[in-house]
């Protein structure tokens, strides 16, 4: 058991797993925004970037750790309402291109006002824990107090909205929103809010994904640090069929415990062109992802 | 140019019926264009062809009159609008988004550096390579694309515009990774053009004067050939598809034909403004074609015009002369280029303007010209028709 615990494939999945949920994440948050509006989100990783920056740029004001990694959900929350809010709303019922352009907009100008305010270089973020493996007798294992605690974080933070849309009625109004909007309009949901609150429910959790990045021993905090985290994040929603929470988790995790195997066994710079070959193969077979519903085009 | 938009013709013509009331100019100038756009009706291909001989023209006479410094800024613009001419055709034509085209355009630079050190052919050789392996290029990604929509589509362009750097990093065997490529051997002028230029090539202005007549008389001969191709069969045919796509379906169009060649022309497109960029700038940095690249490129084609010729011209010359003007920009504002504000104030000003371009003006600056101009035409035409009637 010592041996398969310390062996390199085990520390391959370790690895694996703390990147792996930070992609579950931005895939929740993609799988939230675009079931509730129908917008694929390319500014969310930057939008999580100002939030971890407003939050966790506290640590130089002398602000424990804790209060900074909390404030930064509700700065993320706030970032995504007022994007909804005020950006996207005017776009709904265009063509498909001009919400995507916005997006893409939207992804410069938050990156150059963060790079404009904090500056592009790298800034340390240091959590209260340790980065040194424990080890079994004289090995090490592949797990640190700092990975369980950014798996943690990500484990925690994916129960919460779970439980949020299993078991409270305001759950069920978001879901009501995102599935039929008219029928909750008549019911009495206000469902424009919904959807305003599922921007900012995702922008959230996206701001977890962020700091859990920037927390890592090596990475810090950078205004264009989400870019790859985002796109294997979109490649996690997309295999799990941008449909469904749950395959947008199992999706984020099983990417990253291959591009963990793939970085180990070949070579970092192998790790996105072959993520981008599952995507297009899981695309080809199932065009609908592997958790997600065959949609009816209408004429 | 404005041989895209024939729907106006018609309205010219109809001038001549009420030029009583006009003086002797008007008359002869309203005759004149409703002669012109008659020929462009009825010989569309020779009216296009006019005009694009005659920009082309402008533009060369116009490399011998500016700085070595201006010509340099000009080919890089003129290079930029070919390639996001070839966006324009994929996004506005077929209805496919990509924000991958930076990757063809870098597959086009590095081919022309490669090629280039390697093979003794001609310029116009190398680009023919150049726009051949963008094509092969956009085949393969545009297979999958096939069988993608929208936002997925969008998605997975992301991905390949991110995973070109890391591919270029891989095989720094033949790119030389961060270092960049020099294209050692001297490109030189054909022995025509240098001596209708009639300076030796050494001097700064003709290093970049001939580079920068080549650049343009390719991209004439480029814009010359996808006018012909926006109005033709193939072209309504996407339009369609883009439009609605079980009635392309219904008519006979082959969706996952389309698709691909619509990704294949653009990125065989994107391939030769690499190549024509690489012909200017004489070296090639893997740096350069990142998602950032991409994204700039499909924020420009939409600043300009989506689906237009004149969009895309403008948006690659807004390419070349936008890092000028915000660059005297952050100075008239007392900032330094090193600055947090200053360093970031390009993508800032980008940013912005794409967003309110989305949601106050989305034809771009082209698209949008063209409609107030049509909309001008219709009204003062109604004046007419209510003024003889």
């Amino acid at each position: 058991m010592d041996a398969f615990l310390t062996s390199r494939n085990a520390s391959d999945v370790l690895h694996g797993l703390v990147n792996g949920m930070v992609f579950g994440l931005v895939a929740l948050g993609l799988v939230l925004i675009w079931r509730a509006t129908r917008v694929l989100n390319f500014a969310l990783g930057a939008m999580a970037t100002a939030a971890a920056y407003l939050g966790l740029g506290l640590l130089s004001y002398g602000v424990g750790f804790w209060w900074c990694f909390l404030l930064c959900i509700p700065a993320g929350m706030a970032i995504g309402a007022l994007t909804e809010r005020f950006l996207v709303r005017p776009l709904y019922g265009k063509p498909e291109i001009n919400p995507i352009v916005a997006m893409v907009g939207l992804l410069i100008l938050i990156e150059a006002v963060v790079g404009s305010i904090w500056g592009t270089r790298q800034r340390s973020v240091i959590p209260p824990f340790s980065y040194v493996d424990w080890h079994l007798g004289s090995n090490p294992v592949a797990l640190s107090p700092l990975a369980v605690f950014q798996i943690g974080c990500a484990v925690v933070m994916a129960l919460a909205v779970g439980a949020l849309f299993r078991f409270t009625n305001l759950g069920l109004q978001l879901r009501a929103a995102a599935l039929a909007p008219e029928v909750s309009r008549l019911l009495g949901v206000r469902v424009s809010r919904m959807l305003t609150l599922g921007w900012a429910l995702a922008t959230g959790v996206a701001a977890v994904a962020c700091v859990i990045v920037s927390s890592g021993f090596i990475s810090g905090l950078t205004p264009s640090g989400m870019e790859g985290p985002f796109a294997a994040g979109f490649i996690a929603a997309a295999v799990g069929g941008l449909e469904s929470p749950v395959g947008a988790l199992v999706g984020g995790v099983s990417l990253g415990i291959l591009e963990a195997f793939v970085t180990d066994y070949w070579s970092p710079n192998l790790v996105l062109p072959v993520s981008l070959l599952v995507l297009v193969v899981v695309l080809v077979v199932r065009p609908n992802g592997l958790f997600g519903h065959q949609r009816v085009r209408r004429v | 140019m404005s041989a895209t938009k024939p729907h106006t013709s018609t309205e010219v013509v109809d001038v001549k019926g009420s030029s009583g009331s006009h003086s002797r100019i008007g008359e002869i100038a309203s005759r004149l264009a409703s002669k012109l756009s008659g020929s462009r009706q009825r010989h569309p291909v020779l009216h296009r062809l006019l005009l694009t001989v005659l920009v082309v023209c402008l533009g060369l006479v116009l490399t011998g009159l500016v700085s070595g410094v201006t010509n340099l800024d000009l080919a890089t613009g003129v290079a930029m609008s070919v390639a996001i001419l070839g966006l324009s055709f994929l996004t506005g034509f077929s209805g496919q988004v990509s924000l991958g085209n930076g990757a063809f355009f870098g597959v086009g630079a590095y081919v022309f550096a490669i090629w280039g050190n390697h093979q003794s052919s001609s310029i116009g050789e190398d680009l023919l390579v150049c726009t051949a392996a963008g094509a092969v290029a956009g085949l393969i990604v545009g297979l999958p694309a096939t069988r993608l929509r929208g936002p997925y589509l969008a998605g997975m362009t992301i991905a390949v515009a991110i995973a070109f750097g890391s591919l270029i990093d891989e095989f720094s065997s033949w790119t030389n990774g961060d270092q960049g490529l020099n294209v050692q051997s001297p490109v030189t002028p054909p022995a025509w053009l240098a001596s209708f230029i009639g300076e030796p090539t050494s001097s700064l202005r003709a290093t970049f004067m001939w580079r920068a007549d080549i650049t343009i008389v390719v991209a004439g001969i480029t814009f010359f050939l996808m006018a012909n191709l926006f109005r033709s069969r193939k072209g309504r045919a996407m339009r369609l598809m883009r439009e609605n796509e079980v009635a392309a379906e219904l008519v006979g169009v082959s969706l996952p034909g389309a698709r691909v060649s619509a990704f294949v022309v653009s990125a065989a497109l994107a391939g030769l403004g690499g190549g024509l960029t690489t012909l200017v700038s004489t070296a090639v940095y893997g740096s350069t074609f990142t998602l950032g690249l991409s994204i700039e490129m499909l924020t420009l084609l939409v600043i300009g015009g989506i689906g237009t010729l004149s969009g895309s011209l403008i948006a690659g010359l807004l390419y070349a002369y936008s890092i000028t003007w915000i660059s005297s920009l952050v100075s008239g504002l007392g900032l330094t280029s090193s600055s947090n504000l200053g360093s970031q104030m390009n993508n800032i000003i980008f940013g912005a303007v794409l967003i309110i371009t989305v949601l106050v003006a989305p034809l771009g600056i082209a698209g949008t010209t063209q409609f107030v101009i049509s909309r001008r035409l219709a009204r003062r035409r109604t004046e007419r028709l209510d003024k003889a009637g």
